[in-house]
């Protein structure tokens, strides 16, 4: 089992300990253990894509690390003590009653100096001028734009991204993806990134984690693993994508 | 006159929305305005062909209210009544949101305090009335305790659908971003909740005025329109009750028109 090589480690900017994590019978439905032992230490500054197929528990993981799900079995640790987190979820979640400039404020306290960073963070975003908008007369790629300003404005330690380029069409996806690459290469964060396009996964991963369950019904785990070794020029270059693909998927 | 396209100019939009609410009060205003001279034209013709003692005309009507103006009673009454209103209102709303708010977040409370909302609910004005007044005593307070009494189960059930439709995706998205209670209310919570304070409070002055009369007439307060109605109407004076009748009515309108529908629209001013 590789993961068991890197999961324990002191240097980890993010370590996951999740022995297990179970959903309650609701509605008709029975109880099921979703998660049973998923241990990862996330490197620092890295970009770490976890992918699967739907229902695997990917999402359900990202939110055990944000501390929205907090049922659960095992432990998260953080390298830091007070580590700033951001959430950039499925849906962009901003706050309709509120305008672009403020929805992208709000996580910072009144008299924050960070403030003085939003004009420059909506211009890299490409929402000059959009300031005093409310976000439902907003397209939804604009939307995405400001939840991802919204992401980058706390200059988080930890950024979580829960598919955040889904039912975008795929210019307007390729776009958000070189501009969050272009702000985590800019902030350094460390970066959990959850995809089931695995496409998406190798252009931007430093590293991927793969996660099914091995038993239709049963618990996901981790079923690979793998470092990405691709250029940023490469990662522009289909056929070298096509080729890490297959190494990377292929493999296990 | 086609105020329609008034609002047009403030923005194509608000046009595109084809909602007769989204902004053009000249509109609404005009068309009520035509439809409330048509009802006094219609009452005019109908007095003058009855030709009844107890069917007095608009003019007659008007003329009493000048008269009741004139000599400065019927501000002593409207205030005495208005008083009543919003002193009763907004504790109800106070009480009552309070309360729908308590059932909409926790689902045990819900349960076993539903059957205690529909009981008030279906109670009628009279028998609350009466029973405050028997174990509360002849005083102001009593009035206003029995009329917020009565609103309150209504604003609490706008309020509990309010709170049952709050989004659990923001809430995470606060908590997250570490947004703090207040912060979280401000921005996330209280929003969402307008529209069912803004329905509730429009619905619950409308309830609250009309049961502020009938405290009036039967509580024996010497002051309020539902007193001056009441004495009216045991000499069978329905020139006077008219009179109170309409020119409540055109205080509760303005209030409806200048205060709650401007603070509807506000609140609603980032909808598309």
């Amino acid at each position: 089992m590789p993961r068991a090589i890197n999961s324990r480690d002191d240097a980890a900017a993010l370590q996951v300990d999740v022995q297990s994590k179970t959903f309650a019978a609701v509605a008709g439905r029975v109880a099921h253990t979703v998660l049973r032992n998923v241990s990862l230490a996330v490197a620092p500054k890295s970009f770490v894509v976890i992918t699967g197929p739907s229902g695997c528990g990917k999402s359900t993981l990202l939110n055990i690390v944000a501390g929205l799900d907090r049922d659960y079995e095992g432990q998260i640790r953080f390298s830091a003590a007070d580590p700033r987190v951001s959430f950039i979820f499925q849906t962009p979640r901003l706050l309709p009653w509120c305008t672009v400039e403020q929805n992208i404020a709000l996580p910072l306290a009144d008299g924050d100096p960070r403030r003085a960073n939003i004009p420059e963070l909506l211009a890299r975003v490409g929402l000059s001028g959009a300031e005093t908008a409310y976000p439902e007369r907003l397209s939804l790629g604009m939307q995405r734009r400001v939840a991802i300003a919204r992401g980058f404005v706390l200059e988080p330690d930890i950024l979580l991204m829960d598919e955040p380029f889904v039912s975008l069409d795929d210019p307007t996806a390729h776009a958000l993806r070189t501009l969050v690459v272009e702000l985590w290469q800019r902030h350094r964060a460390t970066v959990l990134f959850v995809t089931h396009d695995r496409t998406e996964s190798v252009r931007l991963a430093t590293r991927i984690v793969r996660m099914a369950a091995l038993t239709d019904g049963l618990a996901s785990n981790i079923v690979s693993d793998t470092a990405v070794a691709l250029t940023e020029a490469q990662r522009a270059d289909p056929v070298a994508v096509r080729a890490e693909l297959a190494r990377v998927f292929d493999a296990a | 006159m086609s105020l329609v396209r008034k609002s047009s100019a403030t923005g194509s939009w608000q046009v595109r929305s084809g909602s007769l609410a989204a902004g053009s009060w000249l509109d609404r205003l005009a068309w009520t305005a035509l439809s409330l001279t048509v009802l006094i034209v219609l009452w005019a013709i109908a007095a003058a062909i009855a030709q009844n003692r107890h069917g007095p005309g608009p003019l007659a009507v008007f003329q009493v209210m000048a008269g009741e103006a004139a000599s400065g009673a019927l501000w002593v009454h409207l205030s005495a009544t208005l008083a009543r209103v919003l002193a009763s209102f907004v504790i109800a709303m106070l009480i009552g949101s309070a309360i729908g708010l308590a059932l909409g977040r926790n689902k045990l409370a819900d349960k076993f305090f539903d059957a205690w909302l529909v009981l008030f609910l279906n109670l009628p004005a009279l028998v609350i009335i009466a029973l405050s007044y028997v174990w509360l005593g002849p005083w102001e307070t009593t009035a206003i305790t029995a009329v917020a009494i009565n609103k309150i189960p209504n604003a609490a059930v706008q309020m509990r659908e309010g709170a049952r439709n709050l989004s659990r995706d923001l809430d995470e998205m606060a908590l997250v971003y570490r947004f703090g209670w207040w912060k979280t209310l401000r921005y996330v919570t209280l929003p969402q909740l307008g529209p069912f304070f803004a329905a509730a409070a429009r619905s619950g002055l409308a309830l609250v005025w009309k049961i502020v009369l009938v405290v009036e007439a039967l509580g024996g307060h010497s002051k309020g329109v539902g007193h001056q109605i009441f004495t009216a109407f045991q000499s069978f004076d329905v020139a006077v009750i008219l009179a109170y009748a309409l020119a409540f009515i055109a205080v509760i309108q303005f209030v409806e028109f200048g205060a709650l529908q401007p603070m509807q629209a506000r609140l609603n001013r980032w909808k598309r």
